[in-house]
């Protein structure tokens, strides 16, 4: 059971970051924060670019635990297929919310 | 004993009662599957025969052969039936009666669970079709968008129907999810670790997840709508607080994923026969494993692709169409691992191997198409036109009925243990292909041109006319060749014409076992030490019909399989099934009642079936278990294992957990919800809170937390040798506290139809009552069972259980009290 876990969870956290950062989008555009610019970035803009590089970094943290001999599977199947889904988990993690950086927020 | 008389003697323990009795009342997976594929294919049938009255409408402009209303009867039965009564029914009962096959064991974890889900997939099925027949059937597309699907602008029963009969019919795939998830992880011959496992097993348990977190979304949205449309709860009336958008995501949440749910177990069964035609191994085992894995995960991240013109800010857009985007990565996995396997071995032409080409080019096509409507602008332009119809049937068809025919061709001999005499498959094939191109391809076309979905006529102005008339005739060719298909399987069972043991020459365990195949299936279960057990050894057949393996020796008359620890695949329990009943038929037709008293508003009758239920699911587990310890059970090879009872994790805990994990998603949706009114509807905040009151927080953390000690007690003193029945009264106690403070919480609600916050208020309540009442009941049926004597610090398997449910039950307490009454306590 616990190799299954260590199959699952990347994915499932970038499940996890992907639909939190959707709803924190959502909800920024909905509070309507107004134009407080800190650096001359807007400070929803900063929150959204905060949460996708703590994804990343989530992501990154759970790799390298699969990597470890410590967390990480026993050699065999387990363990090739759960380093898979472990880059998996963070290259979706940055092909999908690469957008916080690039695209307008709450225009339509 | 030798193979014969073993045979005759497991034939006698595990057959279904003769004549047509026995469909009524067996549990066997081999009979219920195949009553699945039978089922389903007769739904395909009447679906098919809906897209024919589709395409005879459209043949022509301004056709007078069906008025509008009946047209919207027609394509949202037709897309209903085949996605919710034909796709994934198929699935289950090819997997039914496959899994256990291919993984060396005699049946699946819960038989009676089996005939359940199938007999409420009939009668909910039955509403359906009846409702079609009375020209009463849904029409609101298959996607049932309110507000069209509302009280107002749906008044009749139509849409009730669907609402009702689909909650109805998921029961069955719900069931079946649970238990494939726990035949794949614990019910496998011994030797058959994660990585030894039957590549389809790993597709069905990866979409079985899919199901336990897919589905519930929809069953939710289901009852939300139908609470509307019963009760005038406003969930979706925007004048009220409620939002039609709501729907659209609870929808497309289970929507999406649905889609993927379809095509794995068809990319599974391809890569199952793939490299049998070949003549080699797949390749890329763990590569393939990975990316159904990453495939099954992301879809799940995609729903908002449905709702791309639903003014949707830009950076949700974008985050949307990425993800759509990057599923094609782990699908051309997938597909450069099936080519390196064609590459790396030898293909041959044979049937199942050309329905796989066909499943090839039409599901490229459909994949690239899917890659264009990802592409926003162009969406935009596409958006609810023929083109994304003939789209999404490039993917149903080429990603599932392809591989589906490959797989009836592929297993046939298996069921029936003849071969194919006339041959007809060619031809079948030949029409199929051409038809289905000829049809899809001029709909992508008149797409383009700008005709819309979902319309019941054009004039010939609008210059359709002659690529219509192609895509019908296109229509006609595919479903003849359908019937070939039809007229040939028929004939394979009817015309005897023996085949040989394994005619494919495949590696795996299926075609291990006598054919047609046993009730049994296996004589004696294997140990298997690779993925192609029977390459290792020719012979193996031979040794398990002589039980040669494990429980070989029937001496018992029990129906018996082994349990295995899922990592190190070694035995772990001993499974004693219970044999043929009409207990699922009988609970399925109660349960159906319930579902017509909601139906037909005959409220009265709704609190029976329901205590029906209650007394039939009571009568159900009180049959399991025994009243004495029966200890390690020898189950050959010098190896004793303990039953099912007298272990702490038994199958029922296993299923309780699953079934629980729908169950939190179902409620994780129920909270979405309320949160996403909250943010988005216009009409918030309500016009009042609801008062906190704080005797009944108090009372609920009282009662939440007697309940899970009591438990804990119970099982602690139980296994110390003590008895545990004082424990059991306190969990008793707090259980019951529970359900005084949800009926409370119901009792002092506002009037639920006066605003979306009030009816998601009584939802939540309502949702903590059932559960309370529900662990309530199992902690007293524990009860009864020490009295009568079921339990002993050995047999402890049914404490374990009811653990989970109450642990549950505090968990839905700690979150529906505060989310009912903090935002009161906040303002
Ligand atoms: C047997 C060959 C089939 C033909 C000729 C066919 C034809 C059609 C046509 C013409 C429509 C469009 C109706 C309209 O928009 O006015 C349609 C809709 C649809 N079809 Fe099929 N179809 C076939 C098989 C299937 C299969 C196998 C599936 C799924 C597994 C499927 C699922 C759907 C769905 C979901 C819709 C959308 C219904 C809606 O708009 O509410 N079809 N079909
Ligand atoms: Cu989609």
């Amino acid at each position: 059971m616990k190799d299954l876990l260590r199959i699952l969870v990347s994915p499932v956290v970038w499940l996890a970051s992907f639909s939190a950062i959707y709803a924190l989008h959502g909800l920024i555009c909905q509070l309507d924060p107004g134009a407080s610019e800190p650096f001359g970035v807007s400070l929803s803009r900063i929150t959204l670019i905060a949460a996708f590089v703590l994804a990343v970094l989530v992501q990154a943290g759970l790799l390298a635990l699969l990597y470890s001999l410590r967390f990480g599977a026993a050699p065999g199947f387990a363990r090739s297929v759960s380093r898979m889904s472990g880059w998996v988990g963070l290259v979706a993690t940055l092909w999908t919310l690469f957008p916080t950086l690039a695209v307008s927020s709450c225009g339509w | 004993m030798n193979a014969l008389a073993r045979h005759r003697r497991l034939t006698a323990i595990w057959s279904s009662e003769p004549g047509w009795k026995g469909w009524l009342s067996t549990v066997n997976h081999s009979d219920v599957g195949r009553m699945f594929i039978v089922t389903a294919s007769f739904h395909f049938l009447v679906g098919g025969i809906l897209a024919m009255l589709i395409r005879a409408q459209l043949a022509t402009p301004n056709s007078a052969f069906a008025g509008p209303e009946i047209y919207s009867q027609l394509f949202t039965m037709h897309g209903t039936i085949m996605m919710f009564l034909f796709a994934i029914p198929m699935i289950e009962g090819l997997a039914i009666y496959l899994l256990p096959k291919m993984l060396g064991t005699r049946d699946l974890a819960y038989p009676r669970l089996t005939a359940y889900g199938y007999w409420c997939y009939f009668f909910g099925g039955a509403m359906l079709l009846i409702s079609l027949v009375f020209g009463i059937a849904p029409d609101g597309g298959w996607f049932m968008y309110p507000p069209l699907t509302g009280r107002i602008h749906s008044p009749g029963i139509n849409t009730d129907f669907w609402l009702i009969g689909i909650t109805f019919v998921e029961i069955s795939a719900i069931c079946a999810a649970v238990e494939f998830t726990v035949s794949i992880l614990k019910y496998r011959a011994p030797g058959m670790t994660l990585g030894k496992m039957p590549v389809f097993a790993w597709y069905m348990l990866v979409v079985s997840l899919m199901i336990l977190t897919g589905f519930p979304p929809l069953i939710l949205g289901s009852i939300l709508l139908e609470l509307e449309r019963a009760f005038a709860l406003p969930f979706f009336q925007v004048e009220l607080g409620g939002d039609s958008l709501l729907w659209q995501h609870l929808f497309w949440l289970f929507g999406h994923p649905e889609v993927y749910i379809i095509f794995l177990p068809a990319a599974g069964m391809v890569s199952t026969i793939l490299p049998v035609m070949a003549s080699t191994t797949l390749l890329g085992y763990r590569w393939v494993v990975a990316a159904a894995v990453a495939l099954a995960i992301l879809s799940f991240g995609l729903w908002v692709h449905h709702m791309f013109t639903t003014g949707i800010p830009h950076m949700g857009l974008a985050f949307f169409s990425a993800a759509s985007t990057l599923v094609a990565v782990p699908t051309a996995v997938q597909v450069f691992a099936w080519i390196g396997t064609m590459w790396k071995g030898t293909p041959q032409l044979r049937l199942p191997m050309l329905h796989i080409l066909g499943f090839f080019i039409t599901f490229v096509i459909g994949g690239l198409t899917g890659v264009m409507v990802a592409v926003v602008p162009f969406d935009w332009q596409v958006h609810d036109t023929a083109f994304v119809t003939a789209h999404l049937h490039y993917v149903l068809f080429g990603g599932f009925v392809f591989p589906v025919l490959a797989g009836i061709y592929y297993w046939l001999p298996l069921v029936t243990g003849n071969r194919r005499f006339f041959r007809l498959g060619k031809v079948a094939f030949a029409l199929i292909f051409a038809g289905f191109h000829v049809t899809f391809l001029a709909m992508h076309w008149v797409g383009l041109m700008g005709q819309r979905r979902r319309i019941s006529t054009y004039a010939p102005e609008d210059g359709w006319t002659a690529i219509n008339l192609i895509s019908s005739v296109g229509g006609f060719v595919l479903a003849f060749g359908l019937a070939v298909v039809l007229i040939e399987v028929v004939l394979s069972f009817v015309v005897r014409h023996r085949a040989p043991r394994n005619p494919w020459g495949s590696g795996m365990l299926e075609w291990a076992i006598p054919r047609p195949s046993a009730a049994y299936n296996f004589a004696s279960l294997p140990r298997v030490n690779s993925r192609d057990p029977l390459w290792d050894d020719q012979n193996l057949p031979v040794r398990i019909a002589r039980g040669e393996g494990y429980l070989g020796d029937p001496a018992s008359g029990r129906r018996e399989t082994l349990m295995i620890d899922s990592a190190t695949a070694e035995p772990e329990q001993l499974v004693i099934y219970p044999a043929n009943t009409r207990l699922p038929i009988v609970l399925a037709a109660v349960t159906g009642l319930f579902f017509l008293s909601l139906l037909l508003k005959i409220y009265l009758i709704t609190p029976l079936a329901i205590a029906g239920v209650v007394a039939l699911g009571w009568r159900w587990v009180w049959r399991l278990g025994s009243k004495q310890d029966l200890g390690d059970q020898p189950i050959g090879h010098g190896v004793a294992v303990p039953t099912i009872a007298e272990v702490s994790r038994p199958p029922g805990w296993w299923g309780s957990v699953f079934l629980l994990v729908a169950n939190a998603t179902l409620f994780g949706s129920l909270l979405f919800g309320y949160a996403f009114l909250w943010t988005i509807a216009p009409g918030w905040p309500p016009p009042a809170f609801i008062a906190p009151s704080l005797p009944t927080m108090l009372a609920a953390a009282v009662g939440a937390a007697l309940a899970v000690a009591g438990v804990a007690i119970a099982v602690r003193t139980n296994r110390n040798g003590g008895t545990p029945v004082s424990g059991l009264l306190a969990a008793v106690a707090g259980a019951l506290g529970l359900v005084a403070v949800f009926a409370m919480m119901l009792w002092s609600a506002p009037p639920a139809a006066g605003h979306a916050y009030n009816a998601t208020v009584m939802v939540l309540g309502s949702y903590g009552l059932v559960h309370a009442a529900l662990a309530s009941l199992m902690l007293i049926f524990l009860l009864a069972r020490h009295r009568a004597g079921y339990m002993s610090q050995r047999r402890r398997g049914e404490l374990a259980i009811v653990k989970v449910w109450t642990m549950y039950l505090a968990g839905v307490t700690g979150l529906v009290v505060p989310a009912v009454y903090l935002p009161g306590l906040v303002t």
